[in-house]
């Protein structure tokens, strides 16, 4: 039994029922008006680094879904199944308080993968999921990225930052101080040079 | 009662005057693009074209709509993004005309002015817009009042790029027409670096990539070959993300390197894809011009929104996601 979760961008999100319980399978579809060379190297790339990087992330305290296994010739990953709702759907919904605390606890989640030299290379309130017991997931490891500089680091916060920006624009200010306290709470001063890296960052590729 | 509004536009190497009508009737739109005999384009040298060439393109503007000055109801210019210099110039000659003939001003974002303009001409009421030209490469949907910027380039414009790579490889400027040109000729893919970020991307890991196979003897039509689909493909991906994340199905390219017929091919296979309605706005509407700065300026004052000339200093740091957008309802 298939079932259709999610219809993203570069990929297909089926729930299956395997062994008696719940699986996600990630399927990587091929898009056809990409050169057939570019689009079978990035769909088996990613699909790869995703499957090391939730085992990556999770050895660094990150909960993530485990892998059970991969198909690289069919791109394909079959994972945990994990019961919740995307901290997307939940912002608007929730109250200010509970939004603020989840919101640093994805702050604190990105700084532990970013202690490890890591990047998630996505990091948008789809991408992190709240389960029953309001514990935070981070899934969607198919741009994440290893041996992260601080160029790197930052640009994962500018990218958070944009997210909020375009996705939560009436709760951003208070989003984004949170994810960034959150963000220092486990980095400390180390957060610094990340900080004003990511304010650097969103200035460039416009007219000075 | 028609009201006619003159447009100017002058943010970075292009000048342009246009006159469109309060029905949305496109009059005239005239301008020149500075062509620097050799390297990129200086702010000031930009500047200086605008100030000398400004008052002729606009009375030709006036002339071919077949109107006098005494017609215009409102000026309309370009506050920003862009160059300064560029910017403060378009600026003088725009208050300078709307105290002379005492007609209101307006002050129009050049990023969100693209966007109306191939509204206007699409008919599209709420689309993922790919704005990609010289200075700007943007993924750009309305949200809650505002244009926002779903992604951009992290680092230099995908027309900067290829205006770049082709002086490197020894073309003239503009450089992507040669390249979109040579690329037919090629076939042979090269690896180059792809780098999407989110819905952000960045160019110059491969315009540095792309010089490194010229000098290993690539030939010249794969090496715009390989940078096109791989360059597009990233601009398709985030347009995809875009369209996905925001629901929206109309896809909208536009800017200058929107007359790139590749690019078009890709980006219609992604709104196919989604069951999106794809337009690309026409040359002469896709490009810095004025007819857009007019037409902006027409929704604009409609809404109720002019500026005193004391106000009106420049914005070359104008975010497309700065302004309220007053005469579109909030989404």
């Amino acid at each position: 039994m298939k079932q259709i979760l999610a219809r993203g961008a570069e990929s297909v999100i089926f729930k299956v029922k395997q062994w008696g319980s719940p699986y996600v399978l990630k399927w990587r579809q091929g898009k056809s008006y990409l050169l057939h060379d570019i689009d079978s190297q990035l769909r088996k790339s990613r699909t790869s680094r995703e499957c090391k990087m939730l085992t990556v992330s999770r050895t660094l305290g990150v909960p993530t879904p485990a892998v059970y296994s991969v198909d690289l010739d069919r791109y394909t990953i079959l994972m945990d199944f994990i019961p919740g709702t995307q901290l997307k759907e939940l912002a608007g919904k929730i109250s200010k308080s509970n939004l603020i605390s989840l919101s640093r606890g994805f702050g604190q989640l990105i700084a532990l993968l970013h202690d490890g030299n890591v990047v998630h290379g996505d990091p948008t309130t789809s991408n992190v999921i709240v389960d029953e017991e309001a514990r935070l997931w981070i899934v969607d490891f198919g741009l994440s990225e290893m041996n992260a500089t601080v160029e790197m680091k930052g640009v994962d916060l500018h990218l958070i930052h944009r997210a909020l920006e375009t996705t939560h624009w009436d709760l951003q200010e208070i989003m984004l101080d949170a994810v960034l306290e959150g963000y220092v709470d486990i980095l400390g001063n180390s957060a610094k040079p990340i900080l004003s890296r990511m304010k650097e960052i969103r200035e460039r590729g416009r007219y000075h | 009662m028609i009201l006619y509004c003159l447009g100017i536009e002058g943010t970075a190497h292009s000048f342009g005057a246009g006159v469109v009508t309060s029905d949305g009737e496109v009059l005239s739109n005239e301008w020149d693009m500075l062509k620097p005999a050799q390297g990129g384009i200086h702010p000031r040298e930009a500047s200086r074209h605008h100030s000398e060439l400004g008052p002729d393109i606009i009375r030709e503007a006036v002339q071919k709509a077949e109107i006098d000055f005494q017609d215009i109801g409102l000026i309309a210019f370009s506050r920003g993004p862009g160059l300064g210099p560029c910017l403060r110039t378009t600026a003088t000659i725009a208050r300078t005309l709307a105290l002379k003939l005492e007609v209101p001003l307006v002050d129009v974002n050049h990023c969100v002015a693209h966007i109306e303009i191939g509204c206007l001409e699409s008919n599209f009421n709420d689309p993922v817009t790919v704005y990609v030209s010289g200075g700007n490469t943007q993924i750009i949907a309305f949200a809650g009042g505002r244009f926002r910027t779903f992604g951009e380039t992290l680092d230099i414009a995908i027309g900067n790029m290829l205006d770049v790579l082709g002086r490197e490889l020894g073309m003239g400027f503009p450089g992507g027409p040669i390249i979109e040109r040579e690329a037919k000729k090629g076939g042979e893919y090269h690896t180059l670096p792809y780098s999407v970020k989110g819905m952000d991307l960045s160019y110059s890991g491969m315009l540095t990539a792309a010089k490194r196979l010229h000098l290993d003897g690539a030939t010249i039509p794969d090496i715009c070959y390989s940078v096109q689909e791989t360059s597009f493909g990233m601009l398709a991906e985030i347009a995809e993300r875009a369209i996905a994340h925001t629901k929206k199905n109309e896809l909208l390219l536009t800017g200058g390197v929107a007359r790139n017929n590749r690019l078009t091919e890709i980006l219609s296979g992604v709104a196919e894809r989604h069951e999106a309605e794809f337009h690309r706005v026409s040359p002469s509407l896709a490009g810095d011009q004025g007819a857009m700065i007019a037409w902006n300026g027409i929704l604009q004052y409609n809404a109720g929104r002019v500026i005193k000339v004391e106000d009106s200093h420049v914005l070359p740091k104008w975010r497309t996601d700065d302004q309220d957008i007053l005469w579109r309802s909030s989404g």
